[in-house]
Order: structure tokens, then C-alpha cells, then sequence
């Protein structure tokens, strides 16, 4: 199916499975409320004109103005060849999301890793324990607040924007007659 | 090692001592990333490093007189690293190769990589590069076998002055002010 096909086809099968759609570079992505998490999954595996049976990649993305978190789950049907991506929004303390390794046998590694690196738990579980990090590590690395202490003590050229007032030249660059680089619609 | 390295040995004895040691170095290959791919490339038959008396590769730790840390070494791989230098007997050398085992590489503000393995391991050779190129790693061991060459057993554990190698760089203290 392509991607609009597949959205169609999911509001079709249970209008309440798509809160939000979206169809970026070719491929769809669906936010679910959550109550409907595991069964919008049970539906993606199970149904023949999806038959989504495999569990590619979770990821998440970190918002903190909105104070959530966004957890992806890219799932791809080998047999019909077509890519979706489930999206849900937890709040980024407390935050759960209900299991997908029930449905997936695959989910189960990258939810311990989702869970790891950004905290979010995942309810119903088997074996929420951590799989990459070192078990004494603390906090969650990939979120957006995470100090990595390495920028903190060494000076690096990312720390300003380029252009920004009062930021050093960056390196190989030729700073112009006129001063510092000069940005369009200041004269 | 026995009278060896409590005797002054007579330096023509010790020459010989040396020229077989150098040339039977059997290779501990602790491959962690892509620098592995140019440590094993390093082995076969182009660049060939077995003819330079590098043997790949040790059966095991206990086996191995060289130890090439190659690739990126995570907080959580150290005390695996730490473990394997243990278990080589002495004499044994290090030689850390690429930028990411130098001093965390493209990973240096990483909140999982260990910058550079010689806050876990002393390191007698550093090849930097990223990957560096074979040629490299054969120039690096030729620099460690001219070390190993001027060796004293007796002297090896209580000199101070010991300086690591800086493939393609200059040799003796680095030049730390400008950083």
C-alpha cells in the first residue's frame, strides 16, 4: 500500500487508531492515543492488507518545551513492502507506554533501550532492566537537559551559533574587510 | 622472566635477547570499530605485517606479547580491556590505534566512550588517524621494535623518563601549552 493508502486504510479499520497523520519523504506516520497502543499494533501484525511483521527500529525524540516525549516505532511488512511509523506522546516524568512486545517479539530489546536512554517506561513489560548503558549509570543520555560533562570542561567551536555577536571566527575562515561576517538585512 | 630482568645482561647477550623479542611479536587484536577492518587489512597480504615479524593472531591474551587496542572503547568495555592486558605476560606493549582509542575521537563529548585507553591501559604507541591507513600501524610497529631493540629487561619496570611513541609526530614530552 502507499503510504496515504495505509492511512486511509487504518482510519477505515478504527477511526480511534489515528489521532494524527502526517506523510513526510514517502512515509507515513500515525500518532495513537494511548489506550489504543497495543491494539493499533495487534491490527498493524495481525490484518492481511497490513501484516506489519517486522519490527525495525523505537526511537524517541525529546521535547522539553511541550515537557514530553515522543516514542517512534518503525515498523516495516516484509511482505508488502510498506514502512509505517507509530508515534505516541508520554510526559517526560512518569511517562508510560504500554508494551509492544506482546505483539512483536522484536519490541523487547528496543524498549529497554528506549527506556535507558530516555527514561520512559514501558508497562507490562517482561524484563525492564538495562541492556547497553553500564548498570551503575545514571540519568538518561539521549534527553535534551542530559549534562555531558566532556562540553562542560572543554571549550569546543559548537558551543556558539556561528554569526552569533561575540562569537569567535571559526576556524579557516577569512574574516571579511568589513569586520565579522555580516548577516543579510543588518545594514 | 626470571635472571633476565634481574641481571645486567652483556649487551651482546641482550642484542640477541632483543632481535628475537622484535621479531616475534604475537599480536593481541582487541578490534572494537572500523579501525579493526585496518588492523586486519594490515595483516594480510598487501601490507602484510607478518613479514616484519608480527604474528596474527595470539590465541589468546596469555599467548600475546602485543596488544592493539583498535576502535572505539566504551565505559562498559574497559574493565574487559583492563582484563585482557592483565592476563598478557610481561613484556608486553601496547599500541593504540586510531583517534578514538588515542583520545575519543569524533566521540569526545560521548557520555558512553572512554577518551583515549591509556586512562585504562599505558600505551607505548600512539597511531592516530581515523582510520589510519595500514601503512600507518606498520610504521608504528616498526617504531616499537626499535624501542624494543634498545630495551633493558632489568630496566624496564622502574624507568620513569618512559616516553610513548607518536606515530607521524615528534618524539619525547607533547607540547600540552597551546591547548
Amino acid at each position: 500500500m502507499t503510504p496515504e493508502e495505509l492511512v486511509a486504510h487504518l482510519q477505515e479499520a478504527d477511526a480511534s487508531f489515528v489521532e494524527r497523520s502526517d506523510i513526510q519523504f514517502g512515509q507515513a506516520s500515525i500518532w495513537v492515543p494511548r489506550e489504543k497502543w497495543q491494539a493499533c499494533a495487534a491490527h498493524l501484525k495481525d490484518c492481511g492488507r497490513c501484516h506489519f511483521d517486522l519490527f525495525t527500529f523505537m526511537s524517541g525524540v525529546d521535547w522539553p518545551e511541550q515537557n514530553e516525549i515522543e516514542v517512534v516505532a518503525h515498523v516495516y511488512s516484509v511482505r508488502r513492502q510498506h514502512h509505517l511509523n507509530m508515534k505516541i506522546r508520554v510526559a517526560r516524568e512518569g511517562g508510560t507506554v504500554p508494551t509492544l512486545s506482546e505483539v512483536w517479539r522484536g519490541a523487547n530489546w528496543q524498549e529497554r533501550e528506549c527506556w535507558e536512554l530516555y527514561g520512559v517506561e514501558f508497562e507490562g513489560h517482561p524484563h525492564l532492566v538495562k541492556l547497553l548503558l553500564p548498570e551503575a549509570f545514571e540519568g538518561f543520555p539521549l534527553r535534551k537537559d542530559f549534562l555531558l560533562m566532556t562540553r562542560e570542561v572543554k571549550e569546543w567551536e559548537g558551543r556558539e551559533e556561528p554569526g552569533e555577536p561575540g562569537s569567535s571566527p571559526r576556524p579557516g575562515r577569512v574574516p571579511t574587510a568589513g569586520g565579522a561576517a555580516t548577516k543579510a538585512g543588518e545594514h | 622472566m626470571g635472571l633476565v630482568d634481574k641481571l645486567d645482561v652483556p649487551q651482546p647477550i641482550k642484542f640477541v635477547l632483543n632481535w628475537g623479542r622484535k621479531y616475534s611479536l604475537w599480536v593481541m587484536n582487541f578490534g572494537l570499530a572500523c579501525c579493526a577492518i585496518e588492523l586486519i587489512a594490515a595483516s594480510t597480504s598487501r601490507h602484510d605485517f607478518i613479514r616484519l615479524g608480527v604474528i596474527p593472531v595470539a590465541h589468546g591474551p596469555r599467548q600475546a606479547d602485543l596488544l592493539v587496542v583498535a576502535g572505539t572503547l566504551t565505559d562498559k568495555m574497559a574493565p574487559a580491556l583492563k582484563r585482557v592486558f592483565e592476563q598478557i605476560p610481561e613484556p608486553k606493549y601496547v599500541i593504540s590505534f586510531g583517534s578514538c582509542s588515542n583520545c575519543g575521537g569524533p566521540y569526545w563529548d560521548s557520555y558512553s566512550v572512554t577518551k583515549g585507553v591509556d586512562q585504562i591501559v599505558p600505551v607505548d604507541v600512539y597511531v592516530p588517524g581515523c582510520p589510519p591507513r595500514p601503512e600507518a600501524l606498520l610504521e608504528g610497529i616498526l617504531r616499537l621494535q626499535q624501542e624494543i631493540a634498545k630495551e633493558s629487561l632489568k630496566d624496564r619496570f622502574d624507568r620513569a623518563d618512559r616516553q610513548p611513541i607518536v606515530v607521524g609526530g615528534h618524539i619525547g614530552p607533547v607540547d600540552l601549552s597551546n591547548r
